[in-house]
């Protein structure tokens, strides 16, 4: 068994012994399992499964931090994470589109700012992507 | 006596008043600190797990590499002082302030950096101090105390401020880089309990997993004591035995300016609970005392107003008397 153990800057998110783990990381989905070797990796947007007693916990990230330490703790610190049922989509579809919109239209006068709407777009379809594809499982 | 009662009368209303007042902040500070006190214990977790990485993260890399990590010879120190923005909080400023005094009174202890092996780096000659204040409150102290003021940032509050937050972190990180500031410190108020606060300093540049207060606390003591501890104190955590995906550099260059951030974010945080904390049972002893006073006012008031009344029978009396 995995401790594993999700916090966020608003709080701890999730927390539980799993079985494993899925992570997006920005050299590629992983899998961690029990006796995995100590790992520190960077996380993407994307969508993050834990498994606890054979049932999926989907949650959408934004971006972080993962901690493997020796002895099956699980550390993960994202910007943001949030479990797929708490998923408001159309909320992150309109802060999305809303983004998009300002892509368009603004003339980006940092790289900094491109950037910051980037991750936004980018974390806002991670959201979308993980609410409706878990949605449809539980329907 | 009869010319007292009005006055006291007058003096009845007015701490009333005041009480109301006293007792209307108590409650929005109430409010208030339940909010940041949430907010910066829902934080914490984070900050102690970014902490925690960075010290098994501490002995693996080669320092130099990181710009963050620089360990120069101080010449150009800063302190971020983070104070409130408004008053009638009890001694949470004088706290910090004392604090951060002392601190920079011993300067040259505050600019040294220790290395692992027991190793000091020294500050080279006479140390120049700026002050960046968080809240109005830490202008007056840097002017008071005659250090320079780089700036002030009025405008934070709490959780909700976090853009403002990083954005401060970023141009702190880009300083040091620059090599304007050789360390960076922050001066804020840990939370305890609602009755405790405590006045901290901590390093936030370059990133040392040594606590800099225990550091300052042991003055001249044995410095190895200062090293944070790793959770259960065994040494698992052999630096090498880490593996990074896709690499070193591209991990640590992407996780050593969050570390900063959440530190800073942090030590907001704790403050504003801290402060809203402090309020909240000034207020509350402002009331208490405020109905005190008006018990003992009344009493006053009594005996006066009985005073008078037996003064006239006894005049009534005495003139009836007369008469007979």
């Amino acid at each position: 068994m995995l401790t594993f153990k999700i916090v966020t800057p608003d709080g701890v998110i999730y927390e539980d012994k799993v079985e494993k783990v899925t992570v997006p990381t920005t050299s590629g989905e992983i899998t961690v399992l029990p006796k995995h070797v100590p790992l520190v990796s960077v996380l993407k947007a994307g969508e993050l499964v834990a498994y606890k007693d054979g049932n999926p916990v989907a949650m959408s990230v934004a971006g972080g931090v993962i901690e493997v330490q020796p002895d099956d703790k699980i550390y993960i610190m994202a910007d943001t994470a949030e479990r797929a049922e708490h998923i408001d989509i159309e909320r992150a579809e309109a802060a999305r589109q809303r983004a998009e919109e300002m892509m368009k239209q603004k003339e980006h006068e940092t790289d900094v700012d491109f950037a910051r709407l980037q991750a936004t777009i980018e974390r806002e379809m991670a959201r979308i992507r993980v609410a409706k594809k878990w949605r449809k499982l539980e329907k | 006596m009869a010319v007292n009662t009005k006055a006291i009368k007058n003096r009845i209303k007015s701490v009333t008043n005041t009480k109301k007042i006293t007792k209307a902040m108590e409650l929005v500070s109430a409010a208030k600190m339940r909010k940041s006190v949430e907010s910066a214990l829902n934080t914490r977790t984070y900050a102690t797990m970014a902490r925690d990485l960075m010290a098994h993260l501490s002995g693996v890399e080669d320092k130099t590499k990181y710009g963050l990590l620089a360990t120069r010879p101080v010449k150009n120190i800063l302190m971020i002082l983070i104070s409130s923005n408004r008053g009638l909080c009890g001694s949470f400023n004088s706290n910090i302030a004392r604090k951060a005094v002392f601190a920079l009174q011993n300067k040259n202890e505050l600019s040294k950096h220790i290395l692992d092996s027991n190793k000091e780096v020294a500050p080279a000659g006479e140390v120049k101090v700026n002050i960046l204040g968080i809240g109005k409150r830490s202008a007056s102290l840097a002017k008071r105390e005659g250090y320079e003021l780089v700036g002030v940032y009025n405008d934070i509050e709490g959780s909700k401020d976090y853009e403002k937050v990083i954005s401060i972190s970023r141009n702190v990180i880009k300083d040091f880089e620059a090599g304007n500031y050789d360390k960076v410190v922050v001066a804020y108020t840990d939370y305890k309990t609602s009755l405790t606060q405590e006045p901290r300093i901590r390093q936030l540049l370059p990133i040392s997993p040594r606590d800099l207060d225990e550091m300052l606390g042991n003055l001249g003591k044995n410095k190895n004591s200062a090293v944070v501890k790793i959770k259960d104190g065994t040494n698992k955590f052999d630096a090498g035995g880490y593996l990074f995906e896709p690499s070193e550099e591209s991990i640590l260059k992407n996780i050593l300016p969050k570390l900063v951030e959440v530190q800073l974010y942090q030590s907001v945080l704790e403050s504003s609970a801290s402060e809203h904390s402090a309020r909240m049972m000034a207020m509350r002893n402002a009331s208490d005392a405020a109905r005190d006073m008006i018990n003992e006012l009344n009493l006053t008031f009594n005996k006066a107003r009985q005073a008078s009344i037996t003064q006239e029978i006894a005049e009534i009396a005495g003139g009836a008397a007369a008469l007979e």
